[in-house]
């Protein structure tokens, strides 16, 4: 069996900060394979973007990562272990084997730097091209994401791009470098509906084009579903559930998942109400004991979801839940 | 019988640009020729993408920007305003029955004011209440009509969640008593499982205040499920109206259907016969001619590149500017068949 290209185990990250030791992300362990899609949705503070920052290095340095917590980059017949990466060869993930696509393209640019050049910038940096065949590759780039006139866009600076345009150019200079990992966080969450959908064709045919491994970071459970393969839901830094998309959205088991998918209007029966999950999630300072989702959870039973972390079931179908309820149903994964 | 409370007629708003000392100042028509009756209980959809002026059209109702032409007017049962004359004493007394609800609730609410005044300024700016306990009185009554827990009210904003925030905004909108609200993407900062919660509460409280809301969204789901008629804008125009049942169950004009299809379903298997929209919304400053969909409509003739459509009723209160939409609905086929 070859192994996945990238395998994060136990990654729990802390933050030093003045009211104390504050954990974002707690015990998360995940792989993905070269040529899939891994959707990892959740609320705002849920997490999300500290683990995917923690694949680059790039949270801020008053973090801390837990001694178990392991991070293994496969390429090329060789493994990377990237938590214990020292600061000159953060090079390969950083732009080399793992590239990033960001939710606000505006601001991912340098607004007096024009495109092409921010373009031919990272390719002399990760790979030994003349400027020359720096500037073909990035121009093909363009074209190839879809945006019109390349060779004239080329030259452009990012204000005189519109939004859908810009995340194209985005997603162009993240790929010239041909990472294994692409890393998209919430990429279509600022662009129109319409804008959106021909986005989500564009990633899914680079996908099965540059055979890469994406990490499709989001909140809309819609583009989940049009999107990735496997899914991973996470609540206050844990994975609650996760497996093949179809699986988690037909047969959602944790009952934070089913309370997201009832919070959501539907188009197909307006009659339906809405039902919100009670509550606001808890601050990461005082994250619940037991189980992350006790304190909403509109089923718990009591003292056992209060005092003990649950540890991940095998549903029917299974994919893996990690609550009391499905434990007590259940056989352990 | 329903009663119009609020009626435009022709409606735009243009904004003039800084021109260059030759030739003519370019001017930006953020909406054009719009014309809407809301009636009064009525929960009242604006959607379109970013750029489509739904935004301009919802503050112009305000008077928060200028009305360039066309006619706007308010009635209530004791009172009727023409909004493009509003002024003085009018305008004041206007303020207290139009009210906003801004999208993003970290930005909305004053981070050096305790949530207590917050809510209370619009009552003391207005003058609405003679007495501090008055005023007192009122705010704990909103407060607890829009959930807030009244321990929180000496607390600042920066101690709350998302959710929480939009509850404050909401309170601070209501508590002079308007019966107009506009809600400019008032759920679409907020996480899915809040944005239900404050959903049902706008919903509910216009029921129990007959409040009249003009709901602006870019979300089309969100608006299928708490507006009873939905109005779709695109490039400033408005290119189909209908009560949204009707709507969504028989939309007419291709950029609606496009809209609606673009929406992603929770069924991964469901990839839908989407209809793809190519390119993007054109410059408001420098429209296409003819209609202004043209440009990304698979379905575009001749007549559409010359001649702008205007609003036609198909029955039903649905409206729909669109050349062709009689033959595209008639040929079921139309909606599916792609030409290249």
């Amino acid at each position: 069996m070859t192994k996945p290209l990238i395998s994060v185990k136990d990654l729990t990250i802390r933050f030093n900060t003045d009211e104390g030791l504050v954990t974002a992300v707690e015990k998360v362990t995940f792989d993905i394979a070269s040529g899939e899609i891994l959707g990892l949705v959740g609320e705002s503070g849920s997490g999300k973007s500290v683990t995917a920052k923690a694949l680059m290095l790039l949270n801020a340095d008053n973090a801390v990562y837990d001694p178990e917590s392991s991070i293994k980059l496969n390429i090329d017949d060789q493994e990377i272990d990237v938590l214990s990466l020292g600061p000159k060869d953060r090079k390969i993930i950083r732009g080399g084997a793992i590239s990033m696509i960001f939710q606000e393209p505006m601001a991912s640019f340098a607004p007096a730097i024009s495109i092409g050049d921010q373009m031919v910038e990272q390719l002399l940096i990760h790979s030994d091209m003349t400027r020359a065949r720096a500037t073909e590759v990035s121009i093909e780039m363009l074209a190839r994401v879809g945006i019109p006139d390349p060779a004239q866009r080329f030259k452009q600076y990012a204000f005189e791009f519109s939004g859908g345009m810009r995340q194209r150019a985005m997603i162009a200079m993240a790929l010239s470098t041909k990472p294994k990992l692409l890393i998209a966080d919430e990429p279509t969450t600022a662009l129109d509906v319409t804008i959106q959908a021909q986005v989500i064709d564009l990633m899914k045919d680079l996908v099965s084009e540059f055979h890469m491994g994406i990490l499709f970071i989001t909140h809309d459970l819609g583009v989940i579903a049009q999107t990735v393969d496997r899914m991973a839901v996470m609540y206050l830094g844990t994975l609650i559930e996760k497996g093949e998309v179809r699986n988690v959205l037909r047969k959602p088991g944790h009952p934070y998942t089913q309370g997201l998918m009832n919070a959501l209007p539907k188009l197909d029966d307006l009659d339906v109400p809405l039902t919100a999950i009670k509550g606001d999630i808890p601050s990461p300072l005082d994250r619940p004991a037991g189980c992350v989702f006790n304190t909403r959870c509109p089923v718990s039973l009591g003292e056992d979801c209060e005092s003990r972390v649950p540890v991940y079931t095998n549903m029917e179908d299974g994919h893996e839940v990690a609550c009391h309820l499905a434990e007590n149903a259940g056989t352990p994964a | 019988m329903t009663e119009t409370l609020i009626e435009t007629n022709d409606l735009s708003v243009h904004f003039p640009l800084k021109g260059n000392l030759f030739g003519p100042t370019p001017v930006v028509r953020a909406v054009e020729g719009v014309t809407v009756h809301i009636e009064r209980g009525s929960f009242y959809g604006l959607v379109g993408e970013s750029g489509s002026g739904k935004t301009t059209f919802g503050r112009a109702l305000l008077r928060a920007a200028p009305i360039t032409r066309g006619a706007a007017n308010y009635s209530d049962a004791d009172v009727s305003y023409d909004l493009t004359t509003l002024e003085g004493e009018d305008m004041t007394e206007y303020r207290k029955r139009a009210q906003l609800i801004f999208q993003d609730p970290y930005a909305a609410l004053s981070p050096r004011m305790t949530v207590r005044d917050i809510i209370a300024e619009p009552l003391e700016v207005m003058g609405l209440t003679k007495s501090r306990d008055e005023t007192d009185e009122r705010v704990r009554a909103i407060a607890a009509r829009c959930r807030i827990n009244l321990e929180h009210l000496r607390r600042f904003p920066h101690a709350f969640s998302g959710g929480q925030r939009q509850r404050i905004s909401i309170a601070r909108a209501l508590v002079s008593e308007p019966n107009f609200i506009v809600a400019d993407e008032s759920v679409a900062a907020l996480d899915v499982s809040i944005q239900a919660d404050v959903l049902n509460l706008l919903k509910s409280i216009q029921m129990d205040m007959g409040l009249t809301f003009l709901f602006i969204s870019h979300d089309l789901s969100v608006v299928a499920h708490v507006c009873d008629h939905v109005a779709v804008m695109y490039l400033g125009r408005l290119v189909e109206t209908a009560p949204t049942r009707e709507l969504f169950a028989a939309p007419r004009h291709p950029y609606t259907k496009a809209l609606l299809s673009a929406i992603p379903s929770l069924d991964p298997d469901d990839s839908g016969d989407v209809v793809k929209l190519e390119g993007e919304i054109p410059s408001p400053i420098n429209p296409p001619p003819g209609c202004k969909f043209q440009t990304r409509c698979r379905y575009a003739i001749d007549i559409c590149r010359v001649e702008e459509p205007k609003l036609d009723n198909l029955g039903f209160d649905h409206d729909v500017a669109c050349h062709r939409w009689k033959e595209l609905a008639d040929d079921p086929q139309a909606s599916v068949v792609e030409h290249d």
